[in-house]
């Protein structure tokens, strides 16, 4: 396995980094600032840490997921699933977008003591993204509603690790899903396995921090108090009022790594969280291992979520997103291997063939 | 027992250090005022002044830089004070307008203006020759070769100052100023003149008219020179060659001779009025051979101008031999004994049968690591390198970074991480960043960066300052304020509150003196390197001038003023060579404090050396590094 000198050439240059963190933090020649992630040094270390545990470096999705999530049905357009619910609160908690899903699988977590520690991201001024560990119920609070800029989260694996949390519960985007299987995939032996509950996010993109100056631009002395994506436009809530703003216009800030991503839903999660589209108020999500079903029932048993069936048509609909994610990013994963970026999966393999002809019959 | 230098015991001999000697022959020409910029290997000389300032009843200070040095002399002298004026060679290349134009309007008051140059440049960015500046601007130069001599001139420069009404400039070189020997005192003055009042229609004006004057008066100095005791010749009345030397190449040459026995053969012509030459003199003892080999520090000034009275004079017939060229001497750097032996050996044909100057054996030989120049532990300069080396990894841009001259100037090494792109001279870096920074209007589009220590601030900086405001450049200036002038040795500097006589002032601050002149300042700890990092990283986002002030007080002053807090590794948490990091905190961050424990494979801390800064803490990503007790810091 190459080191950091590899990253720095192959991820950080060539812009396919997503920001997930997993990278940072264990190593002092890393660092960061905003959406940026750069090495201060060169390293001389022949084989990395960071090499190995990044989303963006080679790696057999399909054995990783056979390792992780080994009984599971396979899917090749959302992802190995067992069922796909739509799921809500019963009870609101504050500032929860959608359904208020995820904030009370973390309460259930914390309550069953499913975990010492959960790793969820706040934000203090409603836009820049603070990841932190909670390890009180009172905590959920700071992280809810959606971030849209791109943090380096994974980073506080390392201030767990510090902290000697032995299970850790993580909700991440799916980039952080992926790196957090691809470190335990590729831990040195005489290391300890992680014990994790990972609930995964829906993700279509995450967006660049300049986007942050674009907002104080715009709307200049305004304090935000949300951004979200309720159906079709980006609402930007203010002290001063609502703003909406065409999503084209704000695709422009798009990380350029999220362009190479080919998982929308989190597939190697125990349990993926998402909007439910069709309406409002509810959450869509997926259970992918039995560690995500234990976790879902204890939470209806608790009676914090309500969870129903998922309307076919609307599955289907789901799974066309994500293949048509998949499908438009492949075109720019295999753009960026023709412009000399080091290939970090194998096109040729037979799931992403499949991909292409899924989503060949959906414009048909 | 008194301190040597002020000691009443006229004709006992002392072990002097050759600034010592310098400084005790100012005070028994009866000097009252002194002024220098610090700058090795010259800077003892105005610290010892200050120090006695008061009981000797003179006036010393450490000035702003050399030309408020010497211009505070000429107007001393202007008074008829006899004033004593110090610098290195570069400080000497900063007074050149000054120096130029004080030789059209002489002096009053004796002044000798030493200069200390730095063969091979051990603690400067060039060896410059001062020689040049007493030829180019038409000043007597005397060159002392112990130092007797270097008391001795000095003191006898204040005469020639005032019998020829010019500056009087006494060059020395490393080995003098830093050497030891014999010195025998002189007496000290009972009573010293006080300053007359200047009258209505006295000057003191440099201007063009008095060239004439100039020229006559160093026509005079090369007539006192024929007959200086300073210049002395010692051999044989028909040589087979004739060394001619000045300063420390008469102690090399003379050992030289004796170690090969050559006494019969080699003559020495000893120079210690090194401009004007004393051409008589010269051509008289030139007749007696046809070999001519010059010995002299740093350029073949001498050598050139020896060359010259041989061109004057047909009746002399030698082949000249010296640096000139390089073919038999080297063409640069520091002499030493076994250079000049060697090389008198090979012009002579002679064997050198004696023991080689130490020669180690082989079999007791080690074989020394390279060392580069580095921080010292807990230096704030290398937490500033650190994050401004990251801030400009982390923005893109490719920052271009303006350094100085200052203990900062290793930061261009891996000390600060090659930081640096550009060095010139004091007050450089500003003035570069200055024009780079208008590039912007032609589509350049890398951030640009001045560095520049708080002396050198005072130093140098300020016109350059108010030239980067006046003309809005982009670009950040950043003061690396350790509060102190620590290359040199800690002189105060007006921002410090300190005079050279150890009298209480009023510090100027930085801060409100670039605030003056408009420009927006930030002030930051370079401690704190993750928040600093954010400063800066913001600043570089911003059009226009920028300053800011990295504050961070010099770790040699700090340990001496406060409980040193113990730091040490925890082991168990360190992960030796698993951190991945390929020791990090020894290798790469580089605090002489961190250290490799070699027996445990764990990072260690050398806590003679640390001085507990912490920054190390905040760096080790396992937070194996820990830290208790001792005050706070800063």
């Amino acid at each position: 396995m190459p080191g950091g000198m590899d990253l720095k050439n192959e991820v950080f240059q060539s812009s396919t980094c997503a920001l997930c963190g997993a990278c940072l933090d264990w190593c002092p020649y890393i660092a960061n600032m905003e959406d940026h992630l750069v090495m201060r040094f060169d390293c001389n270390v022949g084989e990395g840490r960071c090499y190995a545990v990044c989303p963006r470096t080679y790696a057999d999705w399909q054995a990783i997921g056979d390792r992780y999530l080994p009984d599971t049905p396979r899917n090749i357009e959302i992802g190995p699933y067992f069922n796909v619910f739509r799921v809500k609160a019963a009870a609101g908690i504050k500032g929860q977008q959608d359904g208020g899903t995820v904030s009370n699988l973390v309460k259930t977590i914390m309550e069953d003591e499913l975990a010492q520690a959960v790793l969820l991201t706040g934000s203090e001024d409603h836009v820049t993204p603070e990841p932190f560990l909670a390890v009180d119920i009172d905590d959920i609070e700071k992280a809810a509603g959606s971030r849209f800029l791109a943090s380096p989260g994974l980073r506080k694996i390392i201030e767990a690790q510090a902290n000697k949390v032995q299970k850790l519960a993580v909700v991440g985007r799916p980039c952080q899903i992926q790196a957090l299987r691809k470190m335990d995939f590729n831990r040195r032996p005489d290391k300890p396995p992680l014990d994790l509950i990972t609930i995964g996010l829906f993700c279509m993109w995450s967006l660049g921090w300049d986007f942050n100056e674009y907002l104080q631009k715009n709307f200049p002395g305004e304090k935000i108090l949300s951004l979200g994506i309720p159906q079709h436009g980006f609402v930007v809530k203010t002290d001063k009022g609502e703003h909406i703003l065409p999503l084209d216009e704000v695709k422009k800030f798009n990380k350029a790594g999220c362009g190479y991503c080919l998982d929308m839903t989190s597939e190697l999660a125990d349990i993926s969280v998402g909007a439910f589209e069709a309406e409002k108020g509810w959450n869509t999500v997926i259970v992918r291992s039995a560690k995500g079903q234990e976790l879902l029932d204890k939470a209806v048993e608790k009676d914090y979520l309500i969870c129903a069936d998922y309307p076919e048509e609307e599955l289907n609909r789901l799974k066309g997103a994500s293949i048509g994610k998949k499908n438009r990013n492949l075109n720019n994963i295999q753009a960026a291997f023709d412009k000399g970026v080091k290939p970090f999966i194998d096109l040729n393999s037979e799931m992403y063939a499949q991909v292409r002809k899924l989503a060949e019959g959906m414009v048909k | 027992m008194e301190w040597m230098i002020t000691a009443d015991e006229p004709g006992r001999t002392y072990l002097m250090q050759g600034n010592e000697a310098i400084a005790r022959g100012a005070l028994e020409a009866g000097i009252r005022f002194a002024a220098a910029y610090p700058g090795s290997p010259s800077s003892e000389i105005l610290a010892m002044l200050g120090h006695v300032a008061e009981k000797m009843d003179l006036y010393a200070e450490w000035s702003t830089n050399e030309t408020c040095a010497l211009e505070a002399c000429l107007g001393a002298s202007f008074a008829r004070v006899r004033s004593l004026c110090i610098m290195k060679q570069n400080g000497l290349l900063v007074v050149g307008d000054a120096l130029h134009s004080a030789s059209l309007s002489g002096v009053k008051g004796g002044l000798v203006l030493v200069v200390a140059d730095d063969p091979s440049a051990h603690s400067s960015t060039n060896e410059f020759d001062s020689r040049h500046q007493a030829r180019s601007a038409g000043l007597p130069m005397l060159e002392p070769a112990n130092m007797q001599e270097a008391k001795d001139m000095v003191k006898w420069g204040y005469e020639l100052s005032e019998q020829l009404q010019q500056l009087v400039m006494v060059r020395t070189v490393t080995r003098i100023n830093h050497g030891r020997s014999s010195v025998s005192l002189g007496e000290l003055p009972k009573e010293k003149p006080d300053p007359v009042t200047i009258g209505e229609w006295d000057r003191m004006v440099a201007i063009n008219w008095f060239k004439d004057a100039q020229i006559a008066k160093i026509d005079q100095a090369k007539s006192i020179f024929e007959t200086s005791p300073f210049n002395e010749y010692k051999g044989p009345e028909e040589p087979d060659m004739i060394i001619v030397t000045c300063g420390t190449g008469w102690l090399y040459s003379s050992e030289a001779v004796e170690a090969l026995g050559l006494r019969d053969r080699i003559g020495i012509l000893k120079i210690g009025t090194t401009y004007p030459l004393p051409e008589d003199f010269i051509v008289k003892h030139l007749l007696k051979t046809k070999k001519v080999l010059v010995i002299e520090e740093v350029d073949p000034f001498l050598e050139q101008n020896i060359a010259g009275i041989i061109a004057y004079h047909p009746e002399l017939q030698v082949e000249l031999l010296g640096r000139y060229g390089g073919k038999a001497m080297p063409r640069n750097g520091e002499l030493n004994p076994d250079i000049v032996r060697n090389t008198l050996a090979r012009l002579t044909g002679t064997a050198f049968t004696g023991p080689e100057t130490a020669v180690i054996p082989p079999e007791e030989a080690v074989a020394l690591p390279a060392r580069e120049l580095t921080f010292c532990a807990g230096c704030p300069h290398r937490a500033s390198f650190f994050l401004l080396k990251q801030t400009l990894r982390i923005q893109e841009g490719q920052g271009v970074v303006m350094g100085d001259i200052g203990c900062y100037t290793m930061g261009g090494q891996r000390a600060g991480h090659y930081l640096y792109n550009f060095l010139c001279c004091m007050g450089g870096g500003i003035n570069a960043a200055e024009g780079m920074g208008q590039l912007t209007r032609f589509g350049f589009k890398q951030p640009v960066l001045a560095l520049a220590g708080d002396s050198t601030f005072f130093h140098s900086c300020l016109p350059g300052l108010v030239n980067a405001k006046y003309h809005d450049s982009n670009m950040l200036f950043v003061v690396l304020d350790n509060s102190a002038t620590a290359m040199t040795g800690f002189q105060p500097h007006p921002g410090i509150g300190q005079t050279a006589m150890g009298k209480a002032a009023e510090p100027i601050s930085i801060k409100k003196v670039a605030e003056a002149i408009g420009c927006p300042v930030t002030v930051a700890d370079p401690f704190d390197i993750s928040g600093t990092t954010s400063k800066v990283y913001d600043l570089l986002k911003q059009p226009g001038l920028k300053v800011l002030i990295l504050k961070q007080e010099c770790a040699t002053l700090v340990v001496r003023k406060r409980e040193k807090p113990r730091v040490w590794v925890d082991q168990e948490l360190c992960r030796g060579d698993d951190c991945g990091c390929g020791r990090f905190c020894s290798r790469i961050w580089g605090c002489p404090g961190n250290i490799w424990d070699y027996e445990a494979g764990k990072a260690k801390i050398d806590e003679v050396v640390c001085v507990g800064c912490g920054v190390c803490i905040s760096l080790c990503p396992a937070g194996a590094i820990k830290m208790e007790g001792g005050g706070a810091c800063g």
